[in-house]
């Protein structure tokens, strides 16, 4: 038994930082914690060029507690095993417009109000008609807003019946004041020349504050055009379509058409348990997650190629062959790559209608997959080789960070055995248990903040991962005036300097910089919900689907804490929202506050420090 | 602050040099109106801009954000457009600082950037975004 204390440091190399706890162990296995540090991971985790930032942290921790290097006795690195994660996502379902039959998209500003059916007319055309049945006025591009209500004017004054009318530019108030009979005008048809001539149309624009009522109305069809049962049950995804608008023109023509198709996207094969489940990913995400707890423990997971999700999983795949199969000095063992689990989730993505007239969108479902690869073979070794050469150290392979991350965070107050922690991480989403009697288990599974970042980015089609990476972690709030915003929960904040007008009435996040606007045309309520639905959807599905594999018999009610540790448990909602979904089981749930003062960060480093005090001889 | 016409409706002042491009005017006129909301143009006399205060900072861009600026502040809506002698425009809030115009735009501008002085202006006063 050694006669004095033992300068040890425990390092933890994640996905995205590597952390150190740098402590010493009396003869008695009492540690006392001398100081942490954290950098950025080198390298893909569990590979050798982690080397670098194992060295940052080591020297970081050993300089805040005044250590030099020389007094180490011990580095202690987890058994970092590389992660690898995928996301990909399938649309399965699409609206076509065949033959131009509908307009449903919403102009900020359409004019007039009401119903008009007719048929048909160019503008160029109406002073060469006759008085007759009522017409509809389709406006070309170019034309100015006087003189498209003289020429109506004119054609009205004659007694020709323009009942609507329809143009290219954004100009439907303009013309509509100027109408010595007012008329519903819709306008921005940007295809306006694909509007079908001497076809019967129908356009409707509803009073301030209302939504249409004939044209979303199936029925309301129906009776427009004059359609039997069978022609009735076509035009119903027209109707759907344009639910919700403050304006729509639809144009019968003789095979046109809105179709809602299913799009084949093929079928992810799962392997496990000794069975091999087959399932549609068209079904959506219920039956996926159906097949894939019927087949744990996962073993192997593979997308039909020619697919998106097929193509992210190979590419997974290929990734960490790459990651681990190029280091001569390891081979010999052979390596295991397997797809270890699959997360999906049901989305909608607002995608641009194929055949539409004025960029009609439509929200379309889709299937968004998170899927993890992880790999028997671990290149430690050579790291630990590395750092042990560079600081002349013993460095010792510690033990498996989920195990050690538990041991970390029974560091926090008020903690007891048995503990479940919940790491909540950028790829994956780690829990691991440890019973009252020292037994412990872990699990990785797929999804994580990655993916709410890419639900929030396609649900609000920003296009943008930087915006959605904001939105995801901080407070929404709406300018309310150049001097004035109001945040998502209804406190006014004011500001000396005014805002710049670019922000002026947005929807915009807080970053500490500025506001930074949101570019999208729903209200702050809707992209909090998206954002909201988009954390509930991964990490609250995801707490409860990983502690139910370290809880004994999948039994949520044997665990009593649960403590949520990395990067997302710093995250303004997310821990609270896992919190009020444990809560029904008895569990106390909360942040990990590791060695008093931590948070949640360093617990596998602190566990690591722990388990080599626990195990000292 | 004093409002010239206290008695009219409410509506975004637009203040015009003598010999603003008629053309300009309607637009802008007209982008706000495709808003909803309504204007009132006045002719404001103005010196020539070199004699305005003899420095160099009153000509130009600098006279019609003061303009602006000038067309806010008698607006009961807060909001004031001006489109100088040669069809440079600006618009303005009366809560902003003078040397701060929401927008502006060159007299090389094209009819798109018109409408969209006015309807930059009909947004401020509807609290909708600007663009």
């Amino acid at each position: 038994m050694p006669d004095r204390a033992r300068l040890v440091v425990g390092v933890d190399i994640g996905n995205s930082t590597t952390e150190a706890c740098l402590a010493a162990v009396a003869p008695d296995r009492t540690v006392s914690y001398l100081g942490t540090d954290l950098t950025r991971t080198t390298g893909v985790k569990g590979t050798p060029d982690n080397t670098d930032g194992v060295l940052t942290a080591v020297r970081g921790a050993l300089r805040r507690a005044g250590r030099a290097a020389a007094e180490l006795d011990a580095v202690l690195l987890n058994e970092a095993t590389p992660v690898i994660s995928g996301l990909a996502m399938e649309t399965i379902t699409e609206t076509i417009i065949t033959e131009s039959t509908m307009i449903g998209h919403n102009p900020a500003t359409p004019g007039g109000q009401g119903l008009g059916v007719g048929t048909t007319v160019s503008l160029t055309e109406l002073d060469e008609i006759d008085p007759g049945p009522p017409v509809v006025c389709v406006v070309p591009h170019g034309w100015d807003f006087e003189d498209i209500a003289s020429t109506v004017n004119a054609a009205v004054g004659r007694g020709v019946d323009v009942v609507a009318a329809v143009l290219a530019g954004d100009d439907a108030v303009l013309v509509a004041n100027r109408l010595t009979r007012p008329v519903p005008v819709v306008d921005e048809v940007a295809a306006v020349e694909k509007v079908p001539l001497g076809m019967l149309a129908a356009v409707e624009v509803a009073a301030a504050g209302y939504t249409i009522r004939t044209l979303s109305n199936t029925y309301g069809l129906a009776t427009v055009f004059g359609l039997d049962p069978d022609q009735t049950r076509h035009v119903s995804p027209v109707a759907r379509a344009l639910t919700g608008n403050r304006s729509a023109v639809v144009v019968r023509t003789p095979s046109g058409d809105v179709t809602d198709r299913r799009i084949p996207v093929g079928t992810l094969e799962l392997r496990g348990s000794g069975k091999t489940l087959r399932v549609d990913l068209a079904t959506g995400a219920e039956e996926i997650m159906d097949a894939v707890a019927r087949a744990q423990p996962l073993e192997d997971a593979h997308g039909e190629p020619g697919t998106h999700v097929g193509g992210m999983l190979a590419q997974v795949r290929d990734t960490m062959a790459d990651v681990v199969g190029q280091d001569g000095e390891e081979a010999g063992s052979p390596v295991e790559i397997a797809i270890n689990d699959v997360l999906a989730v049901d989305t909608f993505v607002p995608a641009e209608v194929r055949g539409g007239l004025a960029g009609e969108m439509h929200l379309e479902n889709a299937v968004a997959l998170a899927a993890m690869v992880s790999t028997s073979r671990s290149r430690m070794r050579s790291v630990a080789e590395r750092v042990a050469e560079e600081l002349g150290v013993a460095t010792l392979i510690g033990g498996v960070e989920g195990k050690m991350a538990v041991r970390g965070a029974l560091t926090t107050p008020g903690v007891d055995r048995p503990v479940a922690v919940l790491d909540l991480g950028g790829g994956s989403t780690d829990a691991a248990e440890l019973d009252r009697e020292g037994r412990d288990t872990a699990v990785h599974v797929a999804g994580a903040g990655e993916l709410v970042t890419k639900l929030i980015d396609s649900e609000l089609a920003l296009d943008d991962r930087e915006v959605a990476e904001n939105i995801k972690r901080s407070p929404l709030a709406k300018v309310e005036s150049f001097f004035h915003v109001r945040h998502e929960d209804g406190t006014v904040q004011f500001f000396d300097e005014p805002l710049p007008s670019h922000v002026f009435a947005r929807v915009v996040t807080l970053a500490p910089e500025g506001p930074t606007p949101i570019p999208t045309r729903h209200g702050l309520d809707h992209v909090r919900q998206i954002r909201r639905e988009a954390k509930r959807r991964v990490f609250v599905v995801n707490a409860v689907r990983a502690l139910r594999q370290v809880a004994a018999g999948g039994n949520l009610r044997t665990l009593d804490f649960v403590v949520l540790l990395g990067g997302s448990a710093l995250d303004f909602e997310i821990p609270e929202m896992i919190a009020d979904a444990l809560a029904g089981y008895g569990i106390v749930c909360g942040t990990g506050n590791v060695l008093g003062t931590e948070g949640p960060r360093n617990a596998v480093a602190s566990g690591l420090v722990a388990a080599h005090a626990a195990a000292a001889p | 602050m004093t409002h010239s016409d206290p008695g009219s409706r409410p509506a975004v002042v637009v203040h015009v040099r003598p010999g603003a491009p008629e053309r300009v005017l309607r637009e802008i006129c007209a982008g706000a109106e495709e808003e909803g909301v309504p204007t009132r143009v006045v002719t404001v006399p103005g010196r020539s801009a070199g004699e305005q205060d003899g420095s160099m900072r009153s000509t130009g861009e600098h006279d019609v954000t003061a303009l602006a600026h000038a067309a806010a502040a008698s607006s009961r809506l807060d909001v004031g457009i001006a489109v100088d002698a040669v069809g440079a425009a600006a618009v303005h809030h009366g809560k902003l600082p003078a040397q701060r115009p929401v927008t502006t735009v060159e007299t090389d501008a094209t009819v798109a950037d018109w409408r969209r002085v006015g309807r930059t202006a009909a947004r401020i006063v509807k609290g909708l975004p600007l663009s």
